[in-house]
């Protein structure tokens, strides 16, 4: 009985199959022509006639829309909170890279396989990596690492950022030297502001007693930031959010804390407290009261619209939240 | 111009991982493109340490390397008897393990996994290019899915039948002569083959993703070997054209949306397959009871 109705059933598949292969059919028509339509739709993007400029971090987009002013149209890739080593590009930014007039990326690695294709696209339109007139001599360089490998996390090092505006500001006029005028006039504001940052950072660090400069954290973002304005930093993790801490990194973190008398250490708004949360409960059995000192800001700005949301409110933060807690 | 390369690279992605994904289903194998993609690690991370570059060719031909190790090794615990599912277990995660414990002794400062030196992303193929003389030949990724999937459609077509008795009686192969375990290695190598060079055109998941699902949505659809190739391959470009319209709407990650339109196919499929789906099914006990 069971194995009668089952023959009647297999008898007909290729009309079952045909009907499927319709179905597939208009499936496929309809996916086209939506992506047809969709093409179109998103041509209209704000700022026509304007240079059409792309950078792939907050903070260098910040830079580029402070020198360009109303001359560009910025799009940034990564928003507030995305950590550029996880970062993945949706359609959207496939689009924004294939219009854009000019591409910033940060270089030495931080966008990883991004920064090959960007090197590729250069043939079609001017890639520029903001890093490229740092020397390499003052580069951080790591043991072991090959000679490609150096900490890309250049922007707390505010002197360093001055070179990466230096950068973007010649780039632009190269581009586009109808508007030179303009951007020289606003880069030269810019920088202004940006040395004034750069005393402020120093003088503030200064008011930390000297022993208590020690900075430690669950990121190892702030090396050119420690080397520049007298800081000793110690990091949880490695360079890359992706590597696991182990249990040597936890238990040596926490007798350093302790040895050193650390009051306080700092989480990110891009790496999970977790890592930081752990030594902190080590030092107290040890009978070390340590303190989250409060969120730095690593490899991302805050939320666009606030203070900490362009790179000079984000510096600010990270320096005042350092000096109040180990002062 | 960027919307026709990607569709064309997914295309080639869905046809090759779509031919072996359907071996891989009835093999009971399905997993082994996650297992490479996590086994590439160790080879990787010595090539980084012995020359200190990144350079993208020489990682492929490290990863491409140990993916072949990674599956001879798989391939070898199997013959010998270990189960497919725990051979497959236990290789890829005791390379992986190899590979994070030599970055965490000799390489803890420097960015280096799969995802920042091997994988590619389906969304930047176009920018990728070929380029000879100073004449453009294309994407780099089409070239090289292109020829791997003539390499499987010539492979396959020559030894189709032995790959199908294998695959569906490797008893009943080696008793009519066939060299099961010689093309049992040949699956496996090409598979390893198929998935590298697609991870560096287009990342892992989307390998993966198109390995398993596509063949398995075939497989709830016919008994035939050579109709289920055919209707996986079908699924794949379908679900590649599906994701992508959804990428646009969406403005999401494209693999993802590639993936994830596979697996509503498959859901589909599940739900509704003349032959296999649940509705069918219940319609045909429904019809017993009256």
């Amino acid at each position: 009985m069971d194995g009668g109705k089952d023959m009647r059933f297999s008898k007909k598949p290729n009309s079952a199959i045909k009907r499927f292969i319709m179905t597939l059919l208009f499936l496929a028509v309809s996916a086209l022509l939506v992506t047809g339509c969709g093409t179109g739709e998103n041509d209209g993007l704000a700022g026509k006639g304007k240079l059409k400029v792309t950078a792939t971090t907050g903070m260098i987009a910040d830079v580029a829309q402070e020198i360009g002013g109303e001359d560009v149209a910025v799009t940034g890739l990564m928003g507030s909170g995305v950590d550029p080593h996880l970062y993945k590009a949706s359609y959207g930014d496939v689009k924004k890279l294939d219009r854009a007039d000019i591409i910033f990326y940060n270089g030495l690695h931080l966008e990883g396989k991004m920064a090959e294709m960007f090197e590729k696209l250069e043939k079609r339109k001017p890639t520029v990596a903001i890093s490229s007139r740092i020397p390499e001599s003052d580069l951080r360089s790591f043991p072991g690492g090959g000679s490609q490998s150096h900490d890309p996390h250049i922007w707390f090092n505010v002197k360093m950022w001055i070179s990466a505006a230096e950068v973007i500001r010649d780039s632009l006029i190269e581009k586009d030297p109808v508007h030179a005028e303009g951007y020289q006039a606003r880069a030269a504001a810019y920088i202004g502001k940006l040395e004034e940052l750069d005393r402020y950072t120093t003088e503030q660090i200064r008011a930390i007693p000297e022993e208590r400069r020690i900075l430690v954290t669950a990121h190892d973002a702030f090396g050119y930031f420690g080397d520049e304005y007298g800081l000793e930093v110690t990091g949880l993790q490695g360079m890359n959010t992706m590597s696991e801490y182990g249990s040597r990194d936890v238990s040596s973190l926490r007798d350093f804390l302790v040895e050193n008398k650390i009051k306080a250490v700092f989480i990110e708004s891009s790496v999970p407290k977790k890592a930081i949360e752990s030594v902190i409960q080590g030092a107290r059995s040890m009978g070390h009261e340590v303190t989250i000192g409060g969120e730095l800001f690593s490899d991302a700005m805050g939320e666009a619209g606030t203070v900490e949301g362009t790179y000079i409110g984000m510096v600010r933060h990270n320096v005042d939240t350092i000096v109040q807690a180990l002062r | 111009m960027s919307d026709f390369w990607i569709l064309l690279t997914g295309m080639l992605v869905a046809s090759c991982s779509g031919i072996l994904g359907a071996f891989l289903v009835l093999r009971k194998m399905a997993m082994i493109g996650d297992a490479i993609s996590h086994s590439v690690m160790p080879g990787i991370v010595i090539a980084f340490l012995l020359s200190g570059s990144r350079d993208s060719i020489l990682m492929m031909v490290a990863a491409m390397a140990c993916g072949l190790f990674a599956v001879f090794l798989i391939q070898l615990f199997q013959n010998k008897g270990v189960q497919a599912d725990a051979s497959i277990g236990v290789v890829f995660t005791a390379l992986f393990a190899i590979g994070v414990l030599l970055v965490s002794l000799f390489a803890r400062q420097v960015h280096l996994d799969q995802d920042a030196i091997l994988y590619g992303e389906i969304a930047y193929v176009h920018w990728n290019t070929w380029v000879v003389n100073g004449i453009d030949l294309g994407p780099k990724a089409v070239w090289l899915l292109g020829i791997t999937l003539i390499i499987i459609v010539t492979v396959i077509s020559l030894f189709y039948k032995q790959f199908k008795l294998c695959s569906f009686d490797p008893a009943l192969a080696a008793a009519c002569g066939i060299p099961v375990a010689l093309f049992h290695y040949l699956l496996m190598g090409m598979v390893s083959m198929a998935t590298v060079s697609s991870f560096e055109s287009v990342g892992a998941i989307l390998v993966v993703g198109m390995l398993i699902i596509p063949a398995a949505t075939a497989y709830l659809l016919t008994d035939r070997l050579g109709r289920m190739i055919v209707l996986s391959v079908g699924v794949g470009i379908l679900s590649v054209f599906g994701g992508y319209a959804a990428a646009v709407m969406l403005d999401a990650s494209i693999a993802g949306c590639i993936v994830c339109a596979a697996a509503v196919l498959f859901v589909l499929a599940f739900l509704f397959s003349p032959s296999h789906g649940i509705v069918a099914k219940k319609l045909r006990l429904r019809k017993l009871a009256a």
